[in-house]
């Protein structure tokens, strides 16, 4: 019995003998498509940690990386306290200097235009949150995963976004933020169905991108990111 | 050894589907390879019944029953040694012409000429129950276990002495047990009526306007049903979960709806009846689903459409094709229509535009008849399909300046009858 993208076991080998789609594809999205322009990305190969079939350079189901996950790193495991405190729990085996990192989620409205006005007329009629409490997550570990909890697959991301209030255009595992050897953080858009923006910028499905210090991260239709670092001004300019 | 034509399916589709549609249509071509039957290696036994009318109305003028008995004589020539085969007349009632006992024959050249002398008997009173001779039909096919049997019927008259439920209960009795080409002779009988036969016994329905036609007509169907090889096979349709089957046609080489004969095969598979495959033969056919969107950039199998047939063995795939689902945000891949599903598209549309002009003519109802029918014929003329451009041109004139189409003030029954009953006949895809 293989398993399809949706999680459904098939006996067919080439398209989920319950749900139709292809096997080995990305995973289903079970989130709004805001319709913004979105290059397909071409399926790589199963994730040789856990043996999801892949998409691009990280697993969708575990979140495995080659470039950055050491060999001998125990698995990053939905078995984790979920983050209802608003704080990912940190590693044991994190250096101590990236502890002082954190990602700030709020709505931010001058995304919320831009991808309206990215998608025009045909946009889905999706309100701008009314009350959205700022929730604050530490960095820690190895890397993190953004995204919405899905009951189905019982996979708790580790920056849960699930909500209230909940953002539509956010996928299930929708990004992921990755510790650099020097202490700053990176993110991965492993191939959401709406995008990732650093600072009003689009990036590319699979491409590496450094934050910095008070950097944005946009997604969804209103979600921001402010990353902001613990590193003094000086350390700052001179990194 | 078998002799057994194998199938390929081919799908002709634009898979790529705009973010959020539903919608998915393809064309699946089945072609049969054209093996050649080498004498006695015939594993599928076959039966023939010709259904003769022989009402009242056949004798008048005298020249339908004469030439049908003729043309009965003729397609009993054709049919090959070892066919079983009957003749039965009908009227009122349905009595066995040959054998005489109401078994079925096998043929050889006895067994011929002996038929061909009791059909010179043929005599001609009473109405029309066309029902009960359809009953007597399948009880003459059931007093044996033939993998193919087909029937041909000709009526020259209305069913007025049954009921149409009692012709329609008849109809779904026989669905399934054996095919029926069926032919009107004259113009007073009712298209509908042969239409409804021949659509639910998988055969097909025809105008032979004059008496003198039936012979060479008879000769070709019996021909056709004796290269008949592979009995019973289905199209099988799966979709996934959640997905609607709009609708399954057969588009060539004539439009017939198949939606509506589905049988249950599992929750998300359904069968629908072609009927029998002699070798070198192709059809087509539309099927068109509404699947779950699922996000841009994934793919889905719409539907897995498989060429069935039952065997000692059980069901056995004959060919298979893969309809699929790819969402794109490209429009310019997303809006793209495939060139074999517009064409019968186009040809179904086609065929209800004569269908409904007809219907409206009739009705009195000038207007739509010639809106109608005026889209027929521009459809017919932009797609090629130059048959029905011709009987379209017995019905109604075309201003050749303006393109105004008119009603002709007079139209021979036969003419009007000839583009009802070919009305479904589509033309293939331009290569």
């Amino acid at each position: 019995m293989a398993r399809c993208p949706a999680g459904h076991d098939s006996a067919a080998a080439d398209y989920c003998d319950l749900c139709g789609l292809r096997m080995g594809g990305p995973p289903a999205a079970d989130q709004t498509d805001l319709g913004l322009e979105r290059a397909p990305s071409a399926p790589g190969p199963p994730c040789p940690r856990c043996g999801t079939p892949g998409l691009a350079r990280f697993c969708e189901s575990c979140g495995y990386s080659e470039e950055s996950a050491p060999p001998s790193e125990s698995p990053v495991t939905s078995e984790e306290p979920p983050p209802e405190a608003s704080v990912a729990t940190a590693d044991p085996v994190a250096p101590a200097r990236r502890t002082g990192w954190t990602a700030v989620v709020t709505a931010s409205r001058s995304h919320y235009e831009s991808v309206m006005a990215a998608v025009g007329p045909d946009a889905p009629d999706i309100p701008f949150p009314d009350d959205c409490p700022e929730r604050t997550f530490a960095l820690s570990g190895s890397q993190l995963r953004i995204g919405r909890r899905s009951v189905s697959r019982e996979v708790a991301p580790d920056i849960d976004l699930t909500g209230p209030p909940a953002d539509p255009g956010i996928s299930r595992l929708h990004a992921i933020l990755i510790a650099q050897p020097d202490g700053t953080w990176a993110i991965v858009d492993p191939g959401s169905a709406n995008g990732t923006s650093v600072n009003g910028v689009e990036i590319e499905t699979g491409e590496q991108v450094p934050l910095r210090n008070h950097d944005t991260i946009g997604l969804g239709a209103w979600t921001s990111i402010a990353i902001v670092g613990q590193l003094s001004d000086e350390e700052e300019r001179s990194s | 050894m078998t002799s057994a034509p194998e199938f390929t399916a081919e799908i002709f589709q634009n898979e790529y589907l705009a973010s959020g549609a539903r919608e998915v249509s393809a064309v699946v071509s089945v072609t049969s390879a054209g093996a050649v039957t080498t004498a006695g290696a015939d594993t599928a036994s076959s039966a023939e019944i010709i259904i003769v009318d022989c009402s009242g109305s056949m004798a008048a003028p005298m020249a339908k029953l004469i030439q049908a008995r003729e043309a009965t004589a003729a397609a009993i020539d054709v049919i090959r040694d070892g066919t079983a085969f009957a003749v039965v007349a009908g009227a009122l009632r349905a009595w066995p012409i040959y054998p005489a006992n109401g078994s079925m024959a096998i043929a050889n050249a006895t067994s011929r000429a002996d038929a061909k002398r009791a059909v010179k008997r043929l005599g001609a009173h009473d109405g029309t129950a066309i029902g009960q001779w359809l009953q007597a039909a399948r009880q003459l096919f059931l007093t044996r276990q033939d993998d193919l049997r087909h029937a041909i019927l000709l009526t020259d008259g209305q069913n007025a002495h049954e009921s149409a439920a009692q012709l329609d209960d008849a109809i779904q009795t026989c669905t399934g047990v054996f095919t029926c080409d069926c032919r009107g002779v004259g113009t007073d009988w009712e298209v509908a009526e042969l239409r409804k036969i021949s659509t639910a016994l998988l055969g097909t329905v025809d105008i032979v306007p004059d008496p003198a036609g039936l012979t060479a007509d008879f000769e070709a169907l019996m021909t056709a049903s004796m290269a008949k090889q592979v009995a019973d096979v289905r199209l099988r349709v799966w979709t996934p979960q959640h997905t609607t089957v709009r609708y399954v046609k057969q588009v060539a080489p004539a439009v017939e709806d198949l939606t509506g004969m589905r049988k249950h095969v599992t929750e998300l598979a359904g069968d629908y009846p072609t009927g029998a495959w002699g070798p070198a033969e192709s059809r087509d056919y539309h099927v068109c689903v509404d699947v779950q969107p699922a996000a841009v950039g994934q793919e889905m199998l719409a539907a897995r459409v498989s060429l069935v047939q039952d065997s000692d063995a059980g069901s056995q795939t004959l060919a298979q094709g893969l309809i699929k689902a790819i969402w794109s945000d490209d429009e310019r891949m997303s809006t793209r229509i495939n060139r074999h599903v517009a064409h019968y598209t186009g040809q179904a549309e086609l065929a209800q535009a004569i269908q409904d002009g007809l219907e409206a003519r009739t009705a009195g109802d000038d207007t739509t008849a010639a809106d109608r029918l005026g889209r027929a014929v521009e459809i017919a003329r932009e797609s090629g399909n130059e048959a029905s451009a011709k009987l379209l041109a017995k019905v109604v004139d075309v201003d050749p300046v303006t393109g105004t189409v008119r009603l002709k003030p007079k139209v021979a029954a036969a003419d009007e009858m000839a583009l009802d009953t070919r009305s479904t006949k589509t033309v293939r895809v331009k290569k």
